[in-house]
């Protein structure tokens, strides 16, 4: 626990009569690995898309690296180093893998338009660096099988980690998860938590993540958030909110 | 069966993945290389004309096939790249400095006109673009100092070093060769962060914005290239056509050109040109089946459009890859033999939000 990466000060918003997320304050450390829980509707992925600057905060501002980020557009947050995998999957579905990860080193190019008009040698030389970056993250997530596939023949599981790929292959400094083992099944769930390390510890990337599963939440975080109905219950260790009385409540009801 | 054995990333880079590609393209470039000498002059005046569609294609393909933004309006594109053209030609301008002023003028206006269909998608932008299209249409009917309106506009004849661009073989082979560089550009592009990122829009507009793509910034890229490429083609088509006037840019002329990248096959190149192949040739070969009918079945009126028509319903029911997905379907049954899987495309139903390719 060194600096402090990410702060959220009172974030707030409502859509409608529905406050989403209410006076929201929390900060990730640098290299640790923060879990978000919470029961459905709690405004878990709402937290995510605000980061990411898909929805626009009412009140609250947030922190990356010392600057303030809530007036960034979205592509800007990404050039920050903030990536992030969604709920459902949202991938790049006629392409193949290959190219899903490439799209993923956008932020990362120098050429320009006429350049690649031309295709010039420095194009070439990026897109060799390009593949070799990507195939560094294919080897860390085994992918290999599946380079050449087109994304809508996949299966949903491979489908998660080509997305969490897809994000690795930005080099990000700050990685959003959302719900990473949703979908997969317990054999994949584990071997998902050894990446969650390899990606923490080797690459010293920065992890928040949202999930149900509490014991992947319990084995791979430092800390967790318990979220309901738009409010922090409690922020600790996972131990500590497994069993905080209102956790349990939000949970399991009185 | 063919395995291609791969030791260097540089090979999935190059456009030729294969010595196989590598001969049968350079069978195909000496083939319309020698065309001049084989055909006579009508033929070759058509297969000009089919390279002017593909390279109007080519425009069309990266904005819908590519980006995923629809155009009904393409002939807007045509129609100023032909005028502008025309009109710098007619005032001394030397032909290549008249072509490359209206490719880059018909870019600025693809891009002014992108600017307010940034937001809007699907059957919303077709419209916008549709409107842009009636009011150009409009523009160049009375805008009789600069367009001749209804009267028209002659196109006055090409000329490079001294010497008439307007013989159908040099003509042919000035299509030929700025097919080539065009289709060349847009491989290029393609293969290339910013190709990457315009099939990124396409897919999903939410996460390209995730990864860092500038949804705007992109999507006018896409307008101020497609309508770049269509205003070159507008530029020969000038010179086919030999006069300007109105009624050769019509809302006709915008679905034709939407047609032929749809039949061709959305999403490859390879589909413009067989898109072009068929709008070009297609009219052609019903007339010569006319003649071929009986008197009583050869006099029925709209027939022409009746059997384009027919064969476009029957692509969209039967073969939505287009011209392009047959061609595939077909080279994969060779490249497999004698192994293909009969169930290899079967069409599925699919379920999952995520399993749905729109």
């Amino acid at each position: 626990m060194t600096e402090r990466l990410f702060q959220a000060e009172n974030l707030s918003v409502s859509f409608g009569g529905i406050r989403a997320v209410q006076d929201l304050s929390f900060s990730v450390e640098q290299g640790e690995i923060f879990s978000i829980i919470g029961p459905n509707g709690a405004g878990k992925t709402t937290v995510f898309n605000l980061i990411s600057r898909l929805y626009d905060l009412d009140r609250g501002r947030m922190i990356f690296e010392g600057d303030d980020i809530s007036g960034l557009a979205p592509h800007q947050i990404a050039e920050r180093g903030i990536a992030r995998t969604f709920q459902n999957t949202e991938l790049f579905e006629r392409e193949t893998v290959l190219n899903n990860l490439l799209i993923g080193r956008h932020i990362h190019r120098s050429t320009r338009l006429l350049d690649e008009f031309l295709f010039l040698p420095g194009v070439r030389r990026q897109e060799l660096e390009f593949r070799k970056r990507v195939e560094d993250v294919i080897d860390l997530l085994d992918l290999q099988p599946y380079r050449e596939q087109i994304i809508g023949n996949l299966p949903y599981g491979v489908r998660k980690m080509v997305e969490v790929a897809r994000a690795l292959c930005m080099e990000p400094k700050l990685l959003l998860l959302d719900e990473p083992s949703s979908g997969l099944n317990p054999e994949e769930t584990e071997d998902l938590s050894y990446w969650l390390e390899d990606i923490n510890e080797d690459l010293g990337i920065t992890v928040i993540m949202v999930e149900h599963d509490m014991n992947l939440v319990a084995r791979a975080s430092h800390r967790v958030l318990a979220l309901a109905d738009g409010l922090a219950l409690a922020v600790g260790a996972p131990s500590e909110i497994q069993n905080h009385p209102d956790v349990l409540r939000a949970y399991l009801g009185d | 069966m063919r395995f291609v054995l791969k030791t260097h990333y540089g090979q999935d880079v190059d456009l030729f993945k294969h010595s196989g590609q590598r001969f049968w393209y350079a069978a195909l470039a000496i083939m319309v290389g020698l065309a001049p000498w084989i055909m006579d002059d009508f033929y070759l005046g058509e297969l000009s004309l089919v390279f002017i569609y593909a390279i109007a294609g080519i425009g069309l393909m990266l904005l819908v096939g590519y980006t995923g933004l629809v155009s009904l309006g393409h002939a807007a594109f045509l129609a100023i790249g032909a005028y502008s053209h025309a009109y710098l030609l007619g005032h001394g301008v030397p032909f290549p400095v008249a072509l490359a002023a209206a490719t880059l003028f018909s870019a600025v206006i693809g891009a002014i006109v992108g600017l307010p269909a940034l937001r809007m998608i699907g059957i919303y932008l077709a419209v916008a673009t549709l409107a842009f299209a009636i009011i150009v249409e409009q523009v160049l009917s009375h805008w009789e100092s600069v367009t001749g309106g209804y009267r028209g506009m002659p196109v006055p004849e090409a000329e490079l070093f001294g010497l008439s661009l307007m013989g159908s073989q040099t003509f042919y082979y000035l299509c030929l060769a700025l097919l080539v560089a065009s289709l060349l550009a847009a491989l290029n592009l393609l293969r290339g962060p910013t190709g990457r990122s315009f099939i990124a829009i396409r897919d999903s507009e939410i996460s390209a914005s995730s990864m860092g793509i500038h949804l705007a910034r992109t999507k006018s890229r896409a307008f101020a290239i497609s309508a770049g490429f269509t205003g070159l083609a507008g530029g020969l088509f000038a010179h086919k056509l030999g006069y300007l006037a109105p009624d050769a840019f019509t809302l006709l002329t915008s679905i034709q050109l939407l047609l032929m990248v749809v039949v061709g096959g959305l999403g490859s190149l390879h589909g413009v040109i067989f898109g072009a192949i068929f709008i070009g040739l297609l009219p052609q070969a019903i007339a010569f089946l006319r003649d071929t009918l009986p008197p009583a079945a050869a006099q029925i009126p709209g027939l022409e459009p009746g059997i384009f028509g027919l064969i476009l319903v029957l692509f969209l029911i039967y073969e939505p890859l287009g011209i392009y997905g047959r061609w595939r379907k077909i080279r994969l049954f060779f490249d497999e033999f004698p192994l293909y899987r009969s169930a290899t495309y079967r069409r599925q139903k699919s379920y999952l939000r995520t399993e749905r390719v729109r």
